[in-house]
């Protein structure tokens, strides 16, 4: 529990900082603010498309539609606030060689890698994103329950941490690979497909999706949870899954940190 | 054909930089005015450089070397004066102007990473309209000068330090141009390295009489390369002449080296003792006082071997630093 | 003349070579590029299936070709990206480019050219999985193909104007990732990269053919997808070189007080 605290201190350390140095520069608050309004535009006027074709899209209404892309654009706020920023360092240090310094402090290097950058700012979108959800449930005319309520947010978690997990897992081959800046590019355009609720897709790309990129889980199943179409077992999938690639996640990154510190004798 | 082939008059070059200063209070009021510093990087310098000539421009970091390449070179634009190469405005960029000028920057590359140099010279061919017998003549020449075969159809990736320096001159020089602004070429290469290529420049001012503008740090390019030294600081030119000229203004120093038979007395008699060793003397006196103290230690000590020498000419010219910023 | 078409040549056998360098980058950048379209031509396959089979005027069979070519078409559309230039600025490539004899702006377009070749050679196969899986239709006449394969140098060089004209505004402001997402979103519903243009609202379709962005994406797919009149296709290819004229002189004046503004403060 000692351990964790300290964790948990040291997150919020870097937290603090991570505001502090972004929150000086107010206009990029405006110019982020500014980009989430066009990237919710965009989505929107997609959605508007969509719907002057058909009432509804694999089943799912246009109001549903909208809680799915509000939960993609909270997600891909989640992400681009936490999780890529420390991911990108994660591969410059890699390839500058300059990994050492993080690997020799006094904590866990998977810990410490993952919570030293935050973008204060890419947080816009998870403001704009909460409010497309809120939008979305009012016009689904649907009461949500506490427990359900409930659900929605252990399922984003979990949801995160296999976004998270995946990501890490996808940075830490650069320690074989040393260029992976493309495949970074493919899991972002593979991110691009949340946007849409994943049972439209074949089912070869969906097995693809949910299982090699956990944007299915990030995405669709909290929405199934809010649209009341999640499943028993998805949700035990989604437990099973973030385990599994928690798991995998750790055993790869020691496998890199190993091979990385053999190499640079 | 006009006689100098570099004027320069008056030549300026002053930035505006905001003031910033820490705290919330003074960032607000910045919001609504601005302060501004005028920062002198080059402030009037003059010069005259005739065709053929290898001239040095000497000075610390910051002292407004390299700007004023860059505006002889038409990169910036100057502040005032209106500097003129070849009989050209540098800052017009006249395609004319610039296939006859290079400018070559120690740590910046040209060429390709990852492809061989011959590939990237055929591209530099291209670009500068290169008839193809002259180019194919010039690129062999180079070559061979700077002893090149069978590198240049390496990866530059795969090339040494010094080697990736050799194959940039070349690339930069194959359209044979009559003006080269040199910016700290030989940074980071070793000894060797460092003569080859001044040796290469050397040889193609030599064979083609082009005009050599050098920027360096080390004294060892300015000694070996250029009969004429333009000394810069703080944007201003504080000496313009012969190299030699240059020690013998601002050098009021001799120093004595002494190998002695056996023993020593105290040195500190004579002047200014630099070295001291067992059997070796070295003291730093002023030049007046050379016959003197020469005559006086050579009466008075077991001396083997006596030389008398200058200050090595960097601890010149960072006297002459010392002693202008002292003035300012 | 002479000297421009050498350049060109060159500095496109220069780009071949060192992208086959980068063939395995090259490819996965390729495959992270089919996803897009991927998604697109799945949302509108589903709603097609769901309305008995056609939506707006496009079978299945339809839209698996037009975003099969889609995928070509985006091939050759590539150029630089306008976030480029803080690097180029930063790291002095731009002040050697400005060394050079020759406006820079030609070794970003023959760079690119060049570049193609090998990305469209690298998308054949990928071309055939695709085809294999989504069995689009496709009955082009002589007139159409013809026509494509001018279309889509056309494509190129209107967006090479484009990109070219909204990344030297950098060289008054870093603070620039608004501007150029506005722009990349009007582009995605305005070329015909989401939907195709005829199944937007007749109003949308009418600003954006006095816009040049469906001249980059729609027109060239369409080319070889739709069904054109030999008419249609040489008014698309005039409007095209239209946008290249007026491009063109844009870029001039703007890359004019743009090296102005650079020259003046350094770098």
């Amino acid at each position: 529990m000692d351990g964790f605290m300290r964790i948990v201190r040291l997150a919020w350390s870097y937290l603090r900082i991570g505001i502090a140095n972004e929150v000086q520069y107010r206009v990029n608050f405006f110019i982020q603010i500014l980009q989430s309004f066009i990237a919710l535009a965009t989505g929107l006027i997609g959605l508007w498309v969509v719907f002057s074709q058909t009432t509804r899209l694999g089943g799912w209404s246009q109001p549903e539609l909208l809680a799915v892309m509000g939960i993609y654009m909270l997600m891909g706020g989640v992400i681009q606030s936490a999780i890529q920023p420390n991911m990108q360092r994660l591969m410059n240090e890699i390839q500058d060689g300059t990994l050492d310094f993080t690997l020799t402090k006094p904590v866990d290097g998977q810990i410490l890698v993952s919570i030293r950058e935050f973008r204060f700012w890419q947080l816009t979108d998870v403001l704009v994103g909460l409010v497309v959800i809120i939008i979305a449930v009012f016009q689904m005319q649907v009461r949500l329950g506490i427990g359900q309520a409930l659900v929605f947010v252990t399922t984003l978690l979990l949801g995160g941490i296999m976004i998270y997990c995946f990501w890490l897992i996808l940075t830490t081959t650069a320690f074989w690979l040393i260029r992976i800046w493309e495949l970074v590019n493919l899991f972002q355009g593979l991110y691009a497909a949340g946007r849409w609720p994943v049972t439209i897709y074949p089912d070869w790309l969906r097995i693809g999706l949910t299982f090699l990129v956990p944007v299915a889980f990030a995405v669709t199943v909290p929405a199934e949870v809010l649209t009341n179409r999640l499943t028993p077992l998805t949700l035990l999938g989604a437990f099973g899954l973030a385990t599994l690639l928690m798991v995998l996640a750790r055993f790869i990154w020691r496998l890199g940190v190993h091979s990385y510190s053999g190499a640079s004798a | 054909m006009p006689v100098t082939i570099i004027e320069v008059s008056d030549l300026s070059k002053h930035y505006k930089v905001p003031v910033r200063q820490a705290g919330l209070k003074a960032a607000t009021r910045s919001l609504f005015k601005r302060t501004y510093n005028t920062i002198r990087a080059v402030d009037g310098i003059s010069f005259t450089i005739q065709p053929g000539e290898v001239v040095g421009f000497l000075g610390p970091n910051g002292a407004g070397k390299t700007t004023t390449l860059k505006m002889l070179s038409g990169l910036l634009f100057p502040t005032a004066g209106d500097p003129k190469v070849l009989g050209f405005q540098p800052s017009r960029r006249q395609m004319d102007f610039l296939s006859q000028i290079t400018l070559v920057m120690g740590n910046r590359s040209q060429l390709s990473w990852d492809l061989p140099a011959l590939d990237s010279f055929e591209l530099q061919r291209a670009i500068y309209a290169i008839p193809r017998a002259e180019f194919i003549r010039t690129r062999d020449e180079f070559i061979e000068l700077l002893e090149l075969t069978g590198l240049v159809n390496k990866p530059v990736r795969n090339l040494s330090l010094g080697e990736r320096m050799k194959v940039e001159i070349i690339g930069a020089l194959l359209h044979q141009p009559k003006v080269l602004f040199l910016d700290e070429p030989t940074i980071g290469l070793d000894v060797t390295m460092q003569r080859r290529i001044r040796t290469f420049v050397e040889e193609y001012n030599r064979r083609t009489g082009a005009t050599v503008l050098l920027t360096s740090h080390y004294m060892a390019d300015v000694e070996a390369l250029c009969k004429r030294v333009i000394v810069i600081h703080n944007g201003k030119l504080l000496f313009d002449g012969d190299l030699a000229a240059l020690v013998d203004r601002f050098s009021a120093f001799k120093t004595i080296g002494v190998t002695l038979a056996n023993g020593f007395g105290s040195f500190n008699q004579y002047g200014e003792v630099l070295d001291q060793d067992a059997g070796h003397v070295t003291i730093r006196i002023p030049r007046e006082k050379t016959p003197d103290v020469t005559a006086r230690i050579l009466a008075e000590q077991h001396v083997d071997d006596m030389t008398i020498e200058d200050p090595p000419i960097g601890d010149i010219i960072e006297k002459v630093f010392a002693q202008k910023s002292a003035e300012t | 003349m002479k000297r421009y078409i050498d350049f060109y040549l060159t500095a496109m056998k220069f780009a071949v070579l060192e992208q086959v360098q980068y063939r395995a980058q090259n490819y996965f950048y390729m495959v992270g590029m089919i996803v897009e379209p991927t998604i697109y031509l799945v949302v509108w396959t589903t709603i097609a299936r769901q309305q008995g089979g056609s939506v707006g005027g496009y079978t299945t069979g339809g839209l698996a070709a037009y975003y099969i070519v889609w995928t070509l078409v985006r091939q050759m559309n590539v150029v630089l990206t306008p976030y480029d230039w803080e690097n180029r600025i930063q790291h002095g490539r731009l002040s050697m480019e400005l060394m050079r004899p020759m406006h820079p702006i030609h070794w970003d377009v023959a760079y690119f050219a060049g570049w193609k070749f090998v990305m469209v050679f690298l998308w054949i196969p990928i071309a055939v999985v695709l085809s294999l899986i989504f069995k689009p239709t496709l009955n082009p006449t002589g007139w159409q193909v013809g026509g494509f394969f001018i279309a889509i140098w056309g494509a190129y060089l209107v967006r090479t104007m484009m990109y070219e004209m909204l990344g030297l505004i950098t060289l008054w402001t870093t603070r620039v990732s608004a501007i150029f997402e506005l722009f990349f979103a009007l582009e995605l519903i305005l070329s015909g990269r989401f939907v195709p243009m005829t199944l937007m609202p007749a109003w949308v379709q009418h600003i954006a053919y006095y816009l040049p962005f469906q001249w980059t994406f729609f027109f060239p797919i369409n080319s070889l997808v739709g069904s054109p009149a030999p008419i249609d296709l040489l008014t698309g290819l005039g409007m095209q070189l239209m946008w290249i004229l007026i491009g063109v002189a844009v870029v001039k004046v703007v890359w004019h007080f743009g090296i102005h503004r650079f020259s003046s403060v350094g770098n």
